[in-house]
């Protein structure tokens, strides 16, 4: 049986005349009240499930046991997840509770996810859900350490979850603003630990401290943590702020004794450089006497830190204030041994001037 | 086009004339009035204005083939008229003859004799191959993309002092030149002085090269090395014998009084990459700038080296020449880059 050809053009052309003439009537609701139909959530479901499962299958899934990730990652789970998700502290608000499609309890959907699933939707979000993507698509480490704290999160309960995220710190004498979160929740001296991630800020150079706080503020430094957290402070704090903690004295603590062959490459590194890669010497520019405050103190910070943001320059993505492309230029050619060497040296010296 | 001019006009130096002296090819004059094109073949930058035997040899060559060629041209246009107005065929036989000796003996003669003069002519244009180089005032040569690291090499081959985009030697003195290279391959030549020489990574070659006559030249990479290419040149300043030692006893103490100008130059962290002697400023990364004042040039032949033309430098050395490691460093307060390059140009 063959199909006449008037049927045809019938059903190419006006089929989809049909259809718009529908949508433009107005008959189609949209109203999130009355919810989906149960065949139309069951298929919306089925397809983002599918789509996220083929996304993560090439992303290949770093070691995520390590303690340090979690604070930064519960920090900015608190101001820009928990609002939606809830958090083991605070229950959700009925007016998010009444959003379509509801924004799951991650107490029950994270078991279902693999690890590289959850970065999948970390990253780039789900569409049609109100899920964001991750702000910046530069940082993967980030979403690493969101991935780490919320395979955490089934298990905690409010005690646990305040502590991780730093918010028991309220109303404590120096809090710079009565915010249930602050920089301190962070990056206060107490809530470091040699392992951490997050850098000291107390005592650095305050032209440095502004410059990270504007790149921050402008994009130019991508990180999806600091860009929320540094993106809604009004313009005009930001000096205060980089003069607050650059007046603090730098903490007296317990300096960290690396590995003396890792920390004696490092010297070598940060003293002479290695001219025949076109490394240039890290004292030359840093914590020289009468050199530019713009260049910031790396000693004393925490190790890891000190090696995340190497690996940064050294890919290109690390951004920062108006000065940070010599840094780029001078990790550019920095070989794999050399991130843990330099950062043991940093991290076992001394912070001095400028 | 003299060097006030181009200070003022701002304008990379791209030609070779362009940076040096006004001399024509004075023996060949008379050739320069019956081929005007020649008249570009004077000066600084030219094979064809020899001040040493290997360029000599070159010109030589050069000018017996071009004789030469002017000459089998002319006889060739006359078979051609010869051959287009005569009337009656030649017979088999004569027509015969003149493939014979005007198509295949001839042009073997010439070319046997040229190859022989070529061959006979190699010794003096490449007596790099002398081995005996000891005792020869040794300059090392590193092409870097995209400038000329200079060392001066002393009695036991360590280097007595390093500069940038500069070779002096003393006239009537044989000097080895050993050739490296770091990254890719360049080509060292001082066309007034010979042929050139490839830089390749991993080996050293040789070149020896002697200036007969005193005098400023232009040296060039001659191997494409990446988009500044063109903007890697170099100053050859072929000096008397005593104010060679001169130089040499002042260039070992040389300074520039502008403390603040250094102390700037030190707080931006640029002794990271740049060496000044006498100063704590030992970075090997980049071009030394031992007594930058009296350079040619700024930026290894691309601007005339004046104050403004160092500043436009510091600020964006990637639009003077695209893809230099140096970073850019227009975040730099105005007063700071213009002190730095005033401090520059006043070292000596």
């Amino acid at each position: 049986m063959t199909i006449p050809r008037k049927y045809l053009i019938a059903l190419v052309v006006v089929l989809p005349l049909l259809g718009m003439v529908f949508a433009w009537s107005g008959l189609m609701s949209v109203r999130a009240s009355t919810g989906h139909w149960g065949v139309t959530d069951w298929f919306l479901h089925w397809v983002m499930k599918n789509s996220v499962r083929t996304a993560a299958l090439f992303v290949e899934v770093p070691p995520l046991d390590d303690p340090a990730l979690l604070p930064p990652a519960a920090g900015h789970f608190e101001t820009g997840c928990a609002i939606c998700h809830g958090s083991p502290a605070q229950g959700r608000s009925d007016a998010v509770l009444a959003m379509l499609p509801r924004p799951p309890d991650l107490k029950m959907v994270v078991p279902t996810w693999t690890d590289a699933q959850l970065f999948e939707i970390v990253k780039h979000g789900v569409r049609f859900t109100g899920m964001p993507g991750w702000p910046t698509g530069l940082r993967d480490d980030e979403i690493w350490a969101m991935v780490a704290f919320l395979r955490k999160l089934p298990e905690m309960d409010a005690n646990a979850y305040l502590q991780v995220s730093g918010l028991h710190g309220i109303g404590h004498a120096g809090e710079v603003s009565p915010l249930p979160i602050t920089c301190e929740s962070c990056h206060a001296e107490k809530r470091l630990t040699e392992g951490s991630i997050v850098p000291r800020l107390a005592g650095q150079s305050e032209a440095y401290l502004l410059n990270s706080l504007k790149a921050y503020a402008e994009e130019k430094r991508p990180s999806g943590i600091m860009q929320v957290a540094a993106g809604t402070l009004p313009e005009e704090s930001l000096p205060e702020l980089a003069s607050y903690y650059a007046k603090q004295a730098p903490p007296a603590r317990q300096i960290g004794q690396g590995d003396p062959q890792l920390v004696e490459r490092g010297r070598e590194l940060a003293e002479r450089g290695r001219p025949a890669d076109k490394v240039p010497a890290c004292l030359s520019c840093h914590e020289k006497a009468g050199g530019n405050p713009a260049y910031p103190r790396i000693s004393g910070q925490t190790a890891p830190y000190l090696e995340r943001q190497l690996r940064l320059f050294h890919t290109g993505a690390r951004g920062g204030g108006p000065f940070s492309h010599l840094m780029t230029e001078a990790a550019r050619s920095l070989k794999e041994e050399d991130f843990a060497a330099l950062a043991a040296f940093f991290a076992s010296r001394e912070s001095r001037g400028p | 086009m003299n060097d006030d001019r181009l200070a003022a006009s701002g304008r990379p130096i791209r030609s070779g004339p362009s940076l040096g002296r006004h001399g024509v090819c004075r023996r060949h004059h008379l050739l320069l009035f019956v081929f005007p094109p020649l008249a570009s073949c004077s000066g600084a930058q030219s094979a064809l204005d020899p001040a040493g035997p290997e360029a000599a040899g070159v010109a030589t060559l050069f000018y017996t083939m071009l004789i030469g060629g002017i000459v089998i041209w002319c006889g060739v246009v006359g078979l051609l008229f010869y051959a287009a107005r005569k009337r009656r065929a030649h017979s088999t036989k004569s027509a015969g003859q003149l493939v014979l000796w005007g198509g295949a003996v001839f042009p073997t003669v010439v070319l046997a004799a040229l190859l022989t003069y070529a061959v006979w002519l190699m010794p003096v244009m490449r007596p790099w191959f002398q081995d005996d180089a000891s005792g020869m005032r040794r300059i090392e040569v590193t092409g870097e993309q995209f400038w000329w690291r200079v060392r001066y090499l002393g009695e036991d081959s360590g280097p007595v002092f390093e500069t940038a985009n500069e070779v002096r030697i003393p006239v009537g003195e044989r000097v080895v030149f050993l050739l490296k290279s770091p990254d890719v391959i360049h080509s060292f030549w001082i066309p007034v002085l010979g042929g050139k020489m490839d830089m390749i990574p991993g080996r050293e070659n040789r070149l020896t090269l002697v200036a007969e006559k005193p005098g400023t030249y232009r040296g060039v990479c001659a191997e494409f090395c990446g988009p500044s290419h063109a903007l890697m040149a170099f100053t050859v300043h072929a000096m008397e014998p005593r104010a060679y030692e001169a130089w040499l006893s002042a260039r070992k103490n040389s300074s520039g009084a502008d403390a603040e100008g250094l102390a700037l130059f030190l707080r931006h962290g640029c002794a990271a990459c740049h060496a000044i002697s006498g100063t704590e400023a030992r970075g090997t990364i980049g071009p030394d700038l031992t007594a930058f004042g009296e350079r040619g040039s700024v930026g290894a032949g691309s601007l005339a080296n004046t104050a403004e033309h160092i500043a436009r430098f510091i600020r964006y050395p990637d639009g003077v020449k695209p893809e230099v490691r140096m970073p850019h460093f227009s975040m730099l307060p105005d007063a700071d880059v213009e002190r730095i390059a005033a401090y520059l140009k006043g070292l000596r």
